[in-house]
């Protein structure tokens, strides 16, 4: 408490101390506003027409993304399912803002808002129902697009539980960006400006964040030993001695390895892959189950396509700098295995990003429950009751 | 106040006692005491921006007052919010439909949000859309009705979950002569009903044939006692019109009855109906030619504009 001695009247209970109260979720108040806004706000948007069309949309990208994937020896892996995946997930980040990003502040312009508020439907109602409306409108797109994200599984090599994943991961990102949305709408008064808002943050997760990434990295470098192993041939195969170069090539020719110690910048990649942990993009790669590298795989990384390098490169990133790089044995230095190993006893990236997710949500179902519990007791800038 | 003393009985529906409401720096409301009492019609009447819909918010649980005491069906909005919203009926000013939705649907999800059941909801909407001349559009969408045809609507809506109640914010913009006739003789049957009716409005003689009580709002304060001195006064002038004026005049002033000039005739005080009585038949049995006789325009409309007056 400050000791402000602005207040002339000497209210006994001022309105600033006190919290409107939220009142209790109730399963009638719930389901009565996802009626009322599914009827109002979805049935208006010429819903069937937009889903024809967005399923017309995914339908050509997947077809495009077989052609351009080349099915020879090549492995492209889970290429084509990632790719469709993540052009569903795009479409899902640009469509989802727009069904909660107005619900809110477009109410109270409409005059909407404050009638329900006036009846004895809590904030928690009104606020969740909004919410799951939108939701369950997301989902219907998701629905759409889950023929053609099977029809891209088959085409691939993909984990098959990665399926099952994958579709939830999107779901649960779609409610986030719902949530942001609706946070937005509670906080500003013009619609045109809870849109561009929720887009930007959007944004922020999605773009903001991986260009933050490298910009961050390169302020906090730091110096490390670096040990360099490199082949060394013999200047001439005939006169070679064999116990100075022990080791033969692919091509019969002998070669020895030599050691080099430099002092090299490395940069702490491992205090700043949250940065991209809390991507969407990454959030959906990192869930995706991926075949398991054999004990005795002699690959560093067992990567299939677009999901598995996404995932395996950001779980890389999350372990300190290398100090050996041996290019000299064929196969896996010692280093190299332990740093597999230690690669794949990381817990999973997306936990981390899905949490930070489920703290946004929470937080802006919070902000949205605030702003439309009554009686007001202050109102953000620029808005009316009613 | 100590416990041992005993609370008044509350008989009023809405009680609100130095009611207080900033926005920012904009006292909306500085000081407001109203009383409105059951079974009966009370006027809120103020210039624009005086602070009548920041009121009504307050008493209707929305807004929460920085000061003042407020009791709605005897509960506090300020703590129990639910309670209050759920005696109330709040018509507002903004004109907001779900457009989507017919007007028995709109009804019917109101009346759910109250948590009446569906069917009681329903048939609750379908007789008030008859109530309010709509029922020809109880299955079409509200997008097409019209402004007054929404302000009806928004008035069935307010009543849906039967408030003991009822704040109407400019009930009658919009509507055309007959509606706002019909209106005056809703709003009435409302209060002959038993529930408490507090009605904000510019058109004053719409008010003056509807209201029991009046309260008068400027720059945020009601004006309390000195208005409705003002409207007792108002209400006792009476007009007389009369083909010799000065026949007229000299018969006042010979009989020492106070006047004031008017055209064609001239302004007396008189106390009831009884006493018109009497007066019209002491002026025609006195041979003046009265050929119009009658109470002098509105009460509500003469007081609102010496208020004005005083104001400038």
């Amino acid at each position: 408490m400050s000791v402000e001695t602005t207040q002339t009247t000497p209210a006994p209970q001022g309105r600033r101390g006190r919290r409107p109260s939220f009142g209790r979720l109730t399963w009638s108040g719930l389901t009565l506003v996802i009626g009322l806004e599914l009827r109002q706000r979805v049935r208006s948007t010429k819903w069937k027409v937009a889903l024809s069309l967005i399923a017309a949309l995914i339908a050509v990208i997947t077809g495009l993304i077989i052609f351009a994937v080349p099915n020879d020896e090549w492995q492209p892996g889970d290429l084509v399912f990632g790719l469709v995946v993540y052009f569903v997930l795009f479409l899902g980040l640009v469509v989802s803002p727009t069904l909660t990003a107005t619900s809110i502040n477009g109410d109270v312009k409409e005059g909407t808002l404050a009638p329900l508020q006036a009846t004895t439907l809590s904030a928690w109602d009104i606020v969740l129902g909004k919410l799951l409306a939108a939701w369950f409108a997301s989902l219907a797109i998701l629905a759409v697009a889950i023929p053609f994200i099977i029809f891209a599984m088959l085409d691939s090599e993909a984990h098959p539980a990665a399926l099952i994943t994958v579709i939830l991961v999107l779901a649960a990102e779609l409610l986030v960006v719902c949530a942001l949305g609706l946070a937005w709408s509670a906080l500003t008064s013009r619609t045109a400006s809870s849109a561009v808002l929720t887009y930007v943050t959007v944004a922020v997760l999605v773009v903001v964040m991986p260009i933050l990434f490298p910009l961050l990295m390169l302020t906090m470098p730091v110096e490390q030993t670096m040990t360099y192993v490199n082949r060394d041939y013999a200047y001439s195969e005939s006169t070679v001695d064999e116990d100075k170069y022990p080791y033969v090539d692919e091509s019969g020719y002998h070669y020895r390895c030599t050691e080099e110690t430099y002092t090299q910048t490395a940069y702490r990649t491992d205090r700043l892959w949250w940065l991209l942990a809390v991507n969407p993009y990454v959030i959906v790669a990192d869930s995706a189950p991926s075949p398991e590298i054999p004990e005795d795989s002699d690959e560093y990384y067992y990567t299939d396509g677009i999901l598995d390098a996404i995932k395996q490169g950001v779980r890389e990133l999350r372990l300190p700098p290398a100090t050996t790089s041996d290019y000299c044995q064929p196969g896996l230095s010692e280093e190299e295995m332990y740093r597999r190993e230690q690669r794949e006893g990381l817990s999973p990236t997306w936990p981390w990003g899905l949490g930070f997710h489920a703290i946004l949500a929470a937080g802006s179902v919070l902000i949205a429950v605030r702003r439309v519990a009554v009686p007001y007791g202050t109102l953000p800038r620029g808005t009316r009751v009613a | 106040m100590t416990i041992l003393e005993e609370a008044p009985p509350i008989t009023a529906a809405i009680q609100a006692t130095g009611v207080a409401r900033a926005f920012g720096s904009v006292q909306a409301v500085q000081d407001a005491t109203l009383t409105v009492e059951r079974g009966k019609v009370t006027a809120l009447i103020g210039p624009n921006g005086c602070g009548k819909t920041t009121l009504m918010l307050m008493l209707a649980g929305l807004l929460r007052p920085d000061a003042g005491e407020i009791r709605v069906a005897g509960a506090d909005p300020r703590t129990d919010s639910a309670a209050v919203r759920a005696a109330i009926g709040w018509m507002p000013d903004q004109l907001g439909s779900w457009d989507n939705l017919s007007c028995l649907q709109t009804l019917t999800l109101v009346g759910q949000s109250y948590r009446i059941p569906a069917a009681q909801a329903r048939a609750k909407g379908l007789s008030l859309l008859r109530k309010v001349h709509l029922e020809e559009f109880a299955d079409r969408p509200t997008r097409v009705l019209s402004r007054g045809q929404k302000q009806r609507l928004s008035l069935a809506r307010a009543l849906v979950h039967d408030p003991a109640v009822l704040l109407l914010d400019e009930p009658a913009n919009g509507l055309d002569p007959r509606s706002r006739v019909e209106l005056r003789q809703y709003v009435r049957e409302i209060a002959a009903e038993g529930r408490a009716v507090l009605v904000s409005s510019h058109v004053l003689a719409e008010l003056d044939e509807m209201v029991d009580d009046a309260v008068f709002m400027s720059k945020g304060r009601t004006l309390g006692d000195d208005a409705a001195r003002m409207v007792a006064h108002a209400r006792t002038r009476y007009r007389v019109w009369s083909l010799d004026v000065d026949a007229l005049r000299r018969a006042l002033t010979d009989a020492s009855v106070p006047f004031e000039e008017a055209e064609g005739g001239a302004m007396v005080s008189i106390a009831d109906e009884a006493h018109a009585q009497q007066a019209l038949a002491w002026l025609v049995g006195a041979g003046v030619p009265v050929h119009r006789f009658g109470p002098a325009g509105s009460a509500l409309e003469q007081t609102y504009m010496a208020m004005e007056e005083d104001r400038r």
